[in-house]
């Protein structure tokens, strides 16, 4: 009986001293193999009188689980050890750069235009296009600019024959618009837009967003609380204040040019007013029951504000260096 | 519109120095352009003597000029000016002053040494117009500052005005603004007697009466033309932007600017026989005063005598009834003409007058007779003369109908609810006269207001004087309905992001191009031009984006960039009969390296099945991406181009065709791709499948087929077959060279297969898989490898 606990101790110390799984399962054949020492020992028990067999037969089953138990604590604290050494190993530098596509990003006029858009969309304004060439009427004279107004002059137009032109601001849009829809309405237009003039501050394509509110009773307060409710949201500024400024556009009046408190001083930032009775007439809207109000904003503009770019030109140019800066964007 | 604060003072008997004119005119609409205020020139700019000069040794427009600045010594000051001469007296900024521009240092020019400047006024920044030296009079004191000599304690103004406000393009309109937002009294100003000598012999015809309502003229006789006019009309001539000629026609000049009524004086002695006031006829000319000689359009308003025309009506005299110093007869006219009748035709010919200005918009047409005797009166005053009385035909003068106004229209526009005594006191300061009726006022809208014609105007007048800033910005009352949200269409936003997720980044380029891109590259030869471009290289409309790529790819090579991976969404234009198409387009460019160089993945090009893939992912397989079945456009290599059809042809992809590549001078491999963004918006109805238990089976089949077949078809017909349970069919491996003959390829196709509600039996999948062979051999004649 002494010498199989001493086969316990034996088998603890040699199990100890195996370093890999091949040594342990060497080592485990001299106790628990075919002809290892416990093996052995059940075997002697057929000698033993049938008193003694299930006595020390059952001690035999203890040492033999108990070193098997040696064994297996042993098995995994090697394969530890191993996984242990492979990690170390297997170490990357987790520092080099990710591998990928080259960085895309969204145009800076994208993404104005797009955060003009979900502005206006939270207070239920729909979006509409139209026409680039558009014709003389809806680009004019629908906007009460009759043939040889002096305000044809202010808009540098582009012609591409008589009664077709580059139109140069999105308020065609808005007759289009009427046309369709009946009030009470409400519609932003972004878009591409024309005039023949070109320098640093101006470009012959450049985008407007053209924004309507037709109903019962909208008003000019009204006009000036939304220009100001949008240029508050649009530049997270809400001490924002504007002014509006008595102004003439054809198609709207009274008209107001509006500024923005900026840097401690006053900056135009779009045209606006209440739809002229002569518009609402073209498209029959009873000028009696419905008023309402327009305004346009330069995108290009609110743009270079709030990326504080102070030039128009890269805009155009299309600089990979200077887009893909908007990539995160 | 500009004009002198000192001028406006002389219509307040109160001082103006109180109010903040600026804002004043800025609140009242009148666009305030700049204010220039000339008290804060220099002392160091003072009267200047030349009293000696001589060529410059080493340059033939330079002078070295001896100048007198009150000084012991002279100054030597080298000069360019063509009218510097001996013995005039001008501006000389001295070492150290500091011009509106720069400032003055010692110099040597061309290696004489100059000890300041001589001045021109748009040096001084009085007149924007006025080149050469600026000439004072010989009596101004020599070393005087000249802000003491010039009394420049002054400050000019220039106002942007918008076309309504015409009736502020005089001295008299600012004037009346200023006093309504103030109320400032205006001062009164009498209109002199005018002491008629002789009776008016002139004849006059208004043939166009309806383009010519009014036409007042009166004859003068005996002038002296070359008197000099006092200080005060000089300097606010000038400081109104007006260049001198001589007395008379400054004087016409003062009253334009004073009352905003354009004058013309003719010289009497080259009138011929009755004027009259017709339409040019076919094949008329005239030499007008800047010396230009036009060809009159056939119907033009024109001022003729009996040998032909005089004066293009209410845009410019002709030179050859023009008055000169030696002048001493002369036939002035003071008109008003139909503003329909005059827009235009000074642009037409490239012109545009003061006269010509304010016609277009609008004169006063009771200010007619006034202002020809407030000329008339002066000119006698300073240049003597006698002068006849007034002819004055006047016909068909524009009506001016009472407008109604209703204070509820007021309150329901502005937001702010008015009460009538608001309203009355309102119109008062504005001078406006009305009949006040319940809440409601009629009022005649006054000769020179050509914008006031309906309640609404009125209504912005209230509005202006109550003050635009005195508006509250109040949020409106949102009636709360949804907006729609189709299900059925994808955003364009969403369809952008997926391709800056790929690599790519927006551009965004002018729509216009050029003739020759649009013809060769664009394959489109019924370009739509415009009539006006900006440039050359600008004048047609793009019927694709393909040139503004390539010109932004080459921008971007010359600056470094090797990969250039870009899209723009925009319209593109075509004709369509006598009208226009415009179709919102994705487009895009491929450039070099398929990623960008880094530590780990290999470096290659990109090629035509990247770019393939991307527009799968985007269109979400959607498109049928083929061999065309149209004209290839000229830009594509003719290998390697597929059109994109969904239902009907929607777009191209394809390698720029290397002649193209050639002519940009791109050494790597471009490629271009366009699709309608309608084919990528409009979504598919949903047909969803809930995933079964089991798991899918997968076999591989290697078939040899001609190498001319396309694995598209292959893939296509398979599909097209629908057997059951294939649930997809795809190449995986493509395979041309040893073992395999030489007109042949072997493709390796892997099918995948399941059933809903069981794990399907070997012997199943084996008959799909030789369904899909039979296929396969019966329509390619594929043998399996």
């Amino acid at each position: 009986m002494d010498d199989l606990k001493k086969l316990i101790k034996s088998a603890k110390k040699d199990f100890e001293n195996c370093k890999t799984l091949t040594e342990l399962d060497n080592a485990k054949s001299q106790y628990i193999g075919k002809s290892g020492f416990v093996t052995e020992a059940m075997r002697g028990l057929s000698k033993l009188s049938n008193e003694e067999k299930p006595k020390v037969g059952a001690f035999i089953n203890e040492i033999k689980q108990s070193i098997e138990l040696l064994l297996n604590n042993r098995k995994d604290d090697i394969q530890k050890q191993a996984m242990l050494s492979n990690l170390q190993s297997e170490y990357i530098d987790v520092t080099l750069p990710g591998l990928k596509q080259s960085q895309g990003s969204l145009h800076p006029i994208t993404l104005t235009m797009r955060r003009i858009e979900n502005i206006f969309h939270s207070i239920g304004f729909d979006l509409a296009t139209g026409p680039e060439i558009e014709d003389d009427y809806h680009n004019f004279t629908a906007l009460n600019i009759p043939e040889s107004h002096p305000a044809r002059a202010m808009h540098d137009t582009f012609y591409i024959d008589k009664n077709h032109v580059l139109r140069t601001h999105t308020s065609p849009v808005q007759v289009r618009y009427m046309k369709d829809n009946r009030p009470p309405l409400k519609v932003i237009s972004p878009g591409r837009v024309y005039r023949v003039d070109s320098d640093a501050t101006h470009s012959p394509m450049f985008h407007q967003v053209e924004g309507l509110w037709v109903d019962t009773d909208v008003n000019f307060a009204n006009l000036k609380g939304v220009a100001q409710d949008f240029l508050q949201k649009f530049f997270e500024d809400h001490d924002l204040t504007i002014r509006f400024r008595p102004s003439f556009f054809p198609f709207t009046e009274p008209s107001a040019e509006i500024d923005m408190s900026w840097n401690g001083g006053w900056l135009e930032i779009g045209g606006c007013g209440m739809v002229h009775p002569e518009v609402l007439k073209q498209v029959n809207i009873n000028t009696e029951e419905f008023q309402g109000f327009a305004f346009g904003l330069g995108v290009e503009r609110l743009a270079m504000l709030k990326y504080n770019i102070n030039d128009l030109r890269p805009f155009f140019t299309n600089d990979l260096r200077f887009l893909k800066q908007f990539g995160g964007q | 519109m500009q004009f002198s604060k000192t001028w406006l003072q002389d219509f307040f008997d109160k001082s103006i120095d109180k109010i903040n004119l600026d804002e004043v005119l800025t609140m009242a609409g009148l666009e305030v352009d700049s204010v220039q205020d000339l008290s804060s020139l220099s002392k160091l700019i003072v009267v200047g003597e030349i009293v000696g000069i001589e060529k410059h040794p080493d340059a033939d427009r330079l002078n070295i000029c001896k100048v007198d600045v009150g000084l012991d010594k002279q100054l030597q000051i080298v000069c360019g000016a063509p009218n510097a001469r001996e013995g005039i007296k001008v501006p000389c900024a001295l070492v150290g002053a500091k011009l509106p521009a720069f400032e003055i240092k010692k110099a040597k020019l061309r290696g004489v040494e100059s000890n300041g400047m001589l001045c021109s006024a748009k040096e001084l920044g009085i007149n924007e117009d006025a080149e050469g030296l600026y000439e004072m009079s010989l009596t101004k004191k020599v070393g005087q500052p000249i802000i003491d000599a010039l009394s420049l304690d002054d400050e000019i103004y220039t106002l942007s005005l918008t076309p309504n406000r015409a009736d502020c393009l005089s001295m008299i309109g600012v004037a009346r603004e200023v006093s309504a937002f103030t109320q400032l009294p205006l001062k009164n100003i009498k209109n002199q007697l005018l002491n008629e000598n002789f009776t008016l012999n002139q004849k006059v015809k208004i043939i166009e009466k309806k383009s010519c309502p009014r036409y007042c003229g009166i004859q003068i006789k005996n002038i002296d033309n070359k008197a000099t006019l006092p200080v005060w009309i000089l300097q606010n001539l000038e400081r109104g932007g007006i260049t001198s000629i001589n007395p008379v026609v400054d004087i016409t000049n003062y009253v334009l600017l004073e009352m905003g009524q354009p004058l013309h004086a003719f010289n009497q002695t080259n009138i011929y026989g009755v004027i009259s006031v017709r339409k040019a006829k076919k094949n008329e000319t005239l030499k007008l005063l800047n010396e230009q000689n036009i060809k009159l359009k056939e119907g033009e308003l024109i001022i003729a005598d009996e040998k032909g025309p005089l004066a293009l009506a209410g845009v410019m005299g002709g030179e050859s009834s023009s008055i000169n110093q030696d002048s001493t007869e002369i036939f002035i006219e003071s008109a008003y003409f139909n503003p329909i009748d005059i827009a235009g035709i000074a642009r037409s010919y490239g012109l545009n007058t003061d006269s010509s200005h304010r016609f277009e918009r609008g004169v006063d047409f009771e200010n007619t007779k006034n202002a020809l005797q407030r000329a008339t009166s002066l000119i006698i005053e300073f240049c003597g003369g006698e002068c006849s009385n007034i002819l004055d035909i006047e016909d068909n003068l524009p009506p001016r109908e009472p407008i109604e106004l209703r204070t509820q229209k007021i309150s329901a526009i502005m937001g702010v609810s008015l009460k009538d005594n608001d309203v009355k006191s309102i119109l008062d300061k504005l001078n406006l006269s009305y009949i006040e009726k319940k809440s409601k006022f009629l009022i005649t809208p006054p000769s020179f207001r050509f914008d006031l014609s309906i309640e609404e105007d009125l209504v912005e007048e209230i509005i202006r004087v109550y003050g635009y800033d005195n508006i509250p910005a109040s949020i409106p009352i949102n009636k709360a309905k949804m907006l729609e949200s189709p299900n059925n269409k994808k955003s364009i936003h969403s369809i952008k992001s997926s391709l800056i997720n790929l690599g790519y980044n927006e551009v965004v380029s002018y729509s216009f191009t050029n003739k020759e891109t649009e013809e060769k590259l664009h394959s489109n030869k019924d370009v739509i031009e415009l009539q006006n471009p900006i440039a050359s290289q600008m004048n047609v409309m793009r019927s694709r984006i393909w040139g503004s790529h390539i010109e932004t790819l080459i921008y971007n090579l010359n600056r470094g960039q090797n990969q250039v991976r870009i899209f723009e969404v925009a319209p593109v234009y075509k004709r369509n009969k006598s009208n226009f198409k415009e179709t919102l387009m994705l487009s895009g460019l491929v450039y070099g390296d398929y990623i960008p160089e880094q530590w780990s993945n290999k470096k290659r090009e990109i090629n035509f099945f990247d770019i393939k893939g991307d527009i799968e992912i985007i269109s979400s397989n959607t498109l049928s991406i083929n061999t065309p079945n149209n004209d290839i456009p000229d830009a594509f290599h003719p290998g390697e181009v597929a059109e994109l059809i969904s239902k009907v042809p929607v777009g191209w992809l394809g390698q720029l065709h290397p002649a193209l590549q050639q002519k940009y001078e791109l050494s790597g491999k471009t490629y271009l791709f366009e699709i309608e963004m309608e084919s990528l918006i409009n979504l598919q109805d949903l047909d969803i499948k809930l995933p079964t238990k089991f798991s899918p089976i997968r076999r591989d089949i290697s078939i040899v087929v001609d190498k001319d077949i396309q694995v598209g078809n292959i893939i296509s017909e398979v599909k097209s077959k629908a057997i059951d349970r294939i649930i997809d069919f795809y190449p995986f491996d493509i395979y041309q060279g040893d073992g395999i003959e030489n007109n042949k390829k072997s493709i390796a196709f892997l099918i995948l297969m399941q059933d809903t509600y069981k794990t399907l039996e070997d012997e199943e999948v084996n008959k799909i898989v030789d369904q899909v062979l039979e296929i396969l051999q019966n329509k390619f004649k594929a043998k399996l490898r």
